[in-house]
């Protein structure tokens, strides 16, 4: 026997339950995410003082700061942007509008995809049998080569993605007043792209600026302030690994401070690039 | 008794006195990929005139339209055969450089597509690419293909804003503006005004009256009306083929075959 409010009760039941699923799901991943803010923030805002940005890492019991790791994570991560950005959005570029149907087009953009999702540590270890190994020397070179290595295919995956989007009919219309492909890639597309283009690469910086692994084979550490690449150089994340890890209060202290800056970094950079991708596009 | 029973023509295709053709369609077929879309199209199209391209969707009006700057040629897939003629010299030719080529022959198309520039750099996009201008001859350029494109009284005081920010309208006659300011030949208008407003639309049409004088213009269409307005000669295309061609009074008022027939008086189409 069926009422006629029988089948209609059932789905609006249904439909609470998934709504309750679903509210739950995401109550657990906002908990989470609220949990580790909370404790960066609790226990990193201690440890920020103006020593942070003018002394050294600290041997135990000293007074320091992180400005050796704050100078050389800033220092890899531009060479590394330099290379990636350049790489990446070459790459990208041939991708979509050279190559975008051509069997060889597809195996580069599968060869891209392993590469984006390859672990970290693996191209960390790869740096250092190509460049720490040979010549039996960490270096902040070899470091911001293996940022750079994980940044490029980021860059070219965006570049590719947001130059796809941009209207054939744009392309047309440059090439049919005469210009040759490539003027209309660096003058009319390109320059449509920018937003866009500009949130990825920016995406790429969030990504590569906390990494850990592939720095551990390759730039190392220092504990003194330095501008040579070539030499070992201190870094945020390593820096915080070593710290957070030891038995010293003030160095426990000092990796909360530096977790902390890199988490405001990257949210910093992150909702810039929500700015930029959401560029006011009128037509 | 002899009763003659006037049978209709399959095609009709007008030839133009060879003086006063521009661009001369010999033996045309076009395909994409395996499919053919285009079959043995020949035709002429005259010197400073307006010829229409009409024909239901699909017709194959702007594939014939797209063959005639090699735009096609961009699509590795797409392939033409036959002869292209401009002033006598065969477009088709493997020889042709393509980019010279189409600074002769201009196109706009169905939607608006201003580069994301300003005004002026819209304009001067295309006369920066093959002529080094002063400062002041540029602007005049700039000036003189907006006036024509009767744009300029409304974007003088705004020349360094974005074409972004104009109207769809406006948009569409900075794009004509943008192809006469390199000074081609022929100005080919693919649907010009289908994204427009009547406002906008009717201004575009005299701004193409206007542009006669000067140019080939070749113009595909949707909008009977328009063709009837604005050309000399009108094409009927129908799967692909040139059904009929001919004087735009003659095949709109006494169509010979029966197909254009059956679409201009609404029987199809």
């Amino acid at each position: 026997m069926t009422t006629a409010t029988g089948p209609r009760l059932s789905r609006r039941i249904n439909e609470l339950v998934f709504l309750a699923f679903c509210w739950t799901a995401t109550a657990i991943a906002i908990l989470f995410l609220a949990a580790i803010l909370w404790s960066l923030l609790s226990q990193g805002v201690g440890g920020l003082d103006l020593n942070i940005f003018t002394k050294s890492t600290p041997a135990p019991g000293s007074e320091g700061g992180l400005i050796n790791a704050i100078l050389g994570s800033l220092m890899m991560c531009v060479v590394a942007m330099i290379g990636a950005v350049f790489v990446g959005i070459l790459a990208g570029t041939w991708l979509s509008e050279y190559a975008r149907d051509s069997h060889y087009g597809k195996v580069i953009r599968f060869l891209n995809d392993v590469l984006l999702s390859a672990p970290s540590i693996l191209v960390g270890l790869f740096v250092y049998e190509i460049l720490v190994a040979p010549v039996k020397g960490f270096s902040g070179l070899a470091g911001a080569v293996a940022l750079g290595l994980l940044a490029a295919p980021v860059i070219t995956r965006t570049t590719e993605d947001v130059l796809r989007l941009q209207p054939t009919a744009l392309r047309e219309a440059s090439v049919a007043l005469g210009a040759p492909v490539w003027r209309t890639i660096l003058a009319v597309i390109w320059k449509s792209a920018r937003g866009g283009m500009l949130t990825g690469a920016l995406l790429a910086f969030a990504r590569i600026s906390g990494e850990t692994a592939p720095l551990l084979f390759t730039a190392l550490n220092n504990q003194f302030l330095s501008f040579d690449l070539t030499k070992p150089t201190a870094n945020l994340p390593v820096v915080i690994f070593n710290f957070a890890l030891s038995a010293y209060d003030d160095w426990r202290r000092l990796a909360w401070a530096g977790a902390l800056l890199i988490a405001a970094t990257v949210l910093t950079v992150t909702i810039v690039a929500r700015i930029l991708a959401r560029e006011p596009r009128r037509s | 008794m002899n009763v003659q029973v006037e049978t209709p023509q399959e095609t009709a295709v007008l030839a133009l006195p060879p003086e006063v053709v521009k661009l001369a369609i010999k033996d045309l077929n076009f395909f994409y990929g395996q499919k053919q879309s285009l079959f043995d199209v020949s035709v002429s199209f005259g010197a400073n005139a307006v010829t229409a391209l009409i024909g239901p969707s699909g017709c194959g009006k702007s594939t014939l339209l797209r063959t005639l700057n090699r735009i096609y040629s961009l699509y590795p897939g797409q392939k033409a055969t036959g002869q292209v003629l401009l002033d006598g010299e065969d477009v088709l030719g493997s020889r042709v450089n393509v980019a010279a080529l189409r600074a002769r022959i201009g196109m706009v198309f169905q939607k608006p597509t201003p580069f994301p520039m300003s005004i002026f750099d819209n304009v001067a996009y295309g006369v920066r690419l093959y002529e080094k201008l002063g400062k002041a001859d540029l602007a005049n350029r700039v000036e003189d293909s907006l006036r024509r494109a009767a744009l300029w009284d409304e974007v003088k005081d705004k020349l360094k804003e974005s074409g972004l920010s104009l109207s769809g309208g406006q948009q569409q006659r900075l794009c004509v503006a943008r192809g006469i300011a390199v000074k081609p030949e022929v100005l080919l208008l693919d649907e010009p005004a289908s994204a427009l407003d009547p406002i906008s639309t009717a201004r575009l049409e005299e701004t193409i009256a206007e542009l006669k004088r000067d140019y080939t213009i070749v113009i595909v269409t949707h909008n009977m009306g328009q063709a009837a307005r604005l050309s000399d000669h009108t094409g009927f295309m129908y799967l692909g083929k040139l059904v009929e061609f001919g004087e735009t009074e003659q095949l709109f008022t006494n169509p010979v075959t029966t197909r254009a027939r059956d679409y201009i008086t609404g029987r199809f189409g």
